[in-house]
């Protein structure tokens, strides 16, 4: 028994509201990561200075030396919480999840600006897989937050050999919706094509965004983007499995709408089997019955509650969700599609 | 929260237009397609010099203004509007009873830039301030809290009340029906109503919206300022009867002002109107009623309001007002999951009520102090949307139109 049967309405489809665009009314968030002087901080101290970034939170965190970089970016952000001493996909998850709450709390009561987005920056090593988890596994972050974009920096000086030798600078890649290849004026145009070509390797859903002499104009990267990275991208399991410690991604499609039972039962399946290897899950699924997409994301076990679009993005109607995955090919979830709906037949 | 700074989440500002220098508009809003394809939005003012004004939103980010009229007397306000096709029912309502004109008068729109005078509906008096509100969405009548020569209440502040016009011949209107609360007219057999103990909260018990609407053409959505809503059984428009009455004052302070019915839903959404400065009426909601059984509505909720002390001191008003009602007009917008109302210093908020239950905030817009403005907060006072879903807001005193786009 729901609300709705007590107060039925038309314009509510089986996942409530429409929507018009994936995060609804929820608070966008950017999280930027990238390793050591990758040219974080920089960036978005440009942003805030910027008419857009006019009504931001900044969460910071810092590894090692407290309030560096904080002491940078207080001066122009609406209102800057400082995590304490730790990294943030670790010991000070829970801090951010009571720094996002106590933003909510404030703004709401008045004690802090009204602002519109949050930026997290995280430190250097952070694996960026816990904090996208937060966002889905805290029913109250999911509902009042949507990871707009993580965006990744990449220091085009010293980054191959980074990505070389760190779990983390690769997951950073592996995981970002936009790329930013930063330096650009410290190296030469071979070196920034080969790194650009590591990085495609590594992420071909991510857009790449490359600082010009080494300025990009930051509003292009916090800006709110339907649907991107699931429209057009094909079948990418990184070749260099040495170098990606197993972790690919693929594009699931199907021309056909899909039960909405179907998808729910597959994707149950999966994640009891494989739930720690999804490293994120995100894309549009044409779910029969509803006239829009139906956005679908989560990371590892958990799956935020599906939303309904007004509309699609584009002409293309087909179900297209992004798998970051470790070591589970495309093969594998296509065929347990296939063997869901045999049982189902 | 400084009058000086905005605040636009969730919604997209697509243009502002200060109308002229006379950006202090009412709450009368109402979409035109005139016959050449133009889309024109016609606003009324909330008191003298203008009467109404008319802004072609064809392009809803570039409006530009194409007729704008000036009221006969500096006494009178115009307030309120509606439009069915080309016809266009201003309602006159002026500061001292006895003054005139005071009624209603029926314009033919069809050239935009030529208002042309169809009729004029005296409602003038010695007891009578004229129209405050209308409500004219069929083309057959005209519903309307006003004042009449024959009325003479029992308190001078509940001179208005439910009237029903007829004007299919729109060239000669005909009263059809009225309707008073019990005991404000003179002669009753019932004593006067009880009044609010303050006198600044004293605003009478009369009639403000009166809505009715095409899926129930024998209901009239009535609020009826300090007496509360009815829900009114108007099956015979000579003899409205109330179905149901819901009053929330006290323990609050008054001024009911829009009833508006989500009938698949069942559901009612009802609206105060806050009236003094400073937020000494606060707190001024709106409110959700489960209308499952009309003769007995239940509220279950109220949406969320801004802080408190966030508003209360940022100049003029600050709580509820008008919300967009579904006007039935193929140039409205309809939703029974969003509500969106105008707030005076509090902006414009939109609120997701799928689940009627708990309402959430789903967008703001507050814009900074318009200029000019004598309060020196942003005062906004009515909302329009179109069917392409276009927001149109306006200001109470000068910062004129606000258009706008939901981005939720």
């Amino acid at each position: 028994m729901s609300t709705l049967d007590l107060f039925p309405s038309r314009e509510a489809g089986q996942f409530g509201r429409r929507l018009k665009r994936p995060r609804g009314t929820r608070i966008p968030v950017y999280v930027v990561t990238g390793f050591l002087g990758a040219g974080k901080t920089t960036l978005v101290r440009e942003f805030l200075n910027t008419p857009e970034g006019h009504g931001t939170a900044m969460v910071v965190n810092e590894f090692g030396t407290v309030g560096i970089d904080d002491a940078l970016v207080r001066a122009s952000a609406d209102e800057t919480v400082l995590l304490g001493n730790g990294c943030v996909c670790c010991n000070t998850r829970s801090d951010l999840q009571v720094a996002l709450r106590g933003l909510v709390a404030d703004r709401e009561r008045g004690a802090i600006p009204h602002f519109q987005r949050i930026v997290i920056e995280t430190s250097g090593l952070a694996d960026p897989g816990p904090i996208l988890q937060t966002f889905v596994s805290d029913r109250a972050l999911g509902g009042e937050f949507h990871v707009e974009a993580a965006i990744t920096l990449v220091d085009s000086v010293s980054a191959q050999e980074t990505l070389h030798w760190s779990v983390e600078a690769r997951k950073q890649v592996i995981l970002a919706d936009r790329l930013v290849v930063t330096k650009t004026d410290l190296a030469s145009l071979p070196k920034i094509e080969l790194l650009k070509d590591r990085l495609t390797d590594l992420n071909r859903h991510a857009a790449i965004e490359t600082a010009v002499n080494g300025v990009i104009d930051p509003r292009r990267l916090f800006a709110d983007r339907n649907g991107e990275g699931v429209a057009e991208e094909r079948n990418t399991f990184v070749a260099e499995a040495a170098h990606s410690d197993g972790i690919g991604s693929f594009v699931w499609t199907e021309t056909a709408p899909i039960a909405w039972d179907l998808y729910v039962r597959t994707m149950e399946t999966l994640t009891a089997l494989r739930g720690p290897d999804l490293l994120r899950v995100k894309g549009f699924v044409n779910v029969e019955g509803c006239a829009g997409p139906v956005v679908v994301q989560g990371v590892q076990h958990l799956m935020h509650p599906p939303v309904e679009l007004q509309t699609w993005p584009d002409a293309d109607r087909a179900t297209r969700v992004v798998f970051i995955t470790r070591n589970v090919p495309e093969q594998a979830v296509r065929d347990l599609f296939a063997a869901v709906r045999a049982l189902a037949a | 929260m400084p009058a000086s700074e905005a605040i636009c989440s969730n919604f997209k500002l697509l243009a502002h237009h200060e109308l002229g220098g006379f950006g202090g508009m009412g709450e009368g809003m109402a979409v035109q397609v005139a016959k050449d394809g133009r889309r024109i939005i016609w606003l009324a003012h909330e008191s003298a010099p203008k009467n109404f004004t008319a802004v072609d939103v064809s392009d809803p980010c570039s409006p530009k203004m194409v007729v704008q009229t000036d009221l006969p007397q500096s006494f009178m306000r115009s307030n309120s509007l509606e439009l069915t096709g080309d016809i266009l029912a201003v309602a006159y309502q002026c500061q001292k009873v006895g003054q005139k004109p005071a009624g209603f008068e029926l314009f033919d729109v069809s050239v935009p830039e030529k208002p042309k005078s169809i009729a004029f509906f005296d409602c003038s008096g010695p007891n009578s301030r004229g129209v405050h509100q209308l409500w004219f969405c069929d083309g057959e009548y005209v519903h309307m809290g006003a004042g009449a020569p024959d009325f003479k209440p029992t308190h001078p502040q509940d001179d208005q009340f439910y009237r029903c016009v007829d004007v299919r011949n729109p060239s000669k209107p005909v009263e059809v029906g009225r309707w008073w609360l019990p005991g404000t007219r003179e002669g009753d057999n019932t004593p006067p109503p009880a009044r609010h103990k303050a006198p600044a909260l004293d605003r009478g018990n009369r009639a403000h919206n009166t809505n009715v609407y095409k899926q129930r053409p024998d209901r009239l959505y009535l609020a009826y300022i300090d007496a509360g809503m009815f829900i009114m059984d108007i099956s015979d428009k000579a003899n409205p009867k109330p179905i149901a009455r819901w009053d929330n004052s006290p323990p609050y302070t008054g001024f009911t002002h829009t009833l508006v019915p989500l009938f698949e839903r069942n559901l009612l959404i009802m609206t105060d109107e806050s009236t003094a400065d400073e937020a000494k009426d606060w707190p001024k909601l709106i409110w959700v009623l489960d209308g499952r059984d009309e003769t007995n509505p239940v509220p279950i909720a109220t949406c969320p309001l801004p802080p408190h002390e966030t508003y209360a001191h940022r100049g003029g008003r600050f709580g509820a007002h008008n919300i967009f009602e579904n006007t039935p007009s193929p140039h409205a917008w309809f939703s029974d999951q969003v509500i969106v109302g105008t707030f005076f210093n509090g902006g414009l908020r939109a609120y997701d009520i799928s689940n009627p239950y708990q309402p959430k905030e789903a967008a703001v817009f507050v814009p900074e102090a318009p200029r000019g403005s004598p309060a020196g907060a942003i005062q906004l006072n009515d909302v329009f949307i179109d069917e392409r879903a276009v927001v149109y807001t306006v200001d109470r005193f000068s910062g004129g139109l606000y258009i706008l786009e939901m981005d939720f």
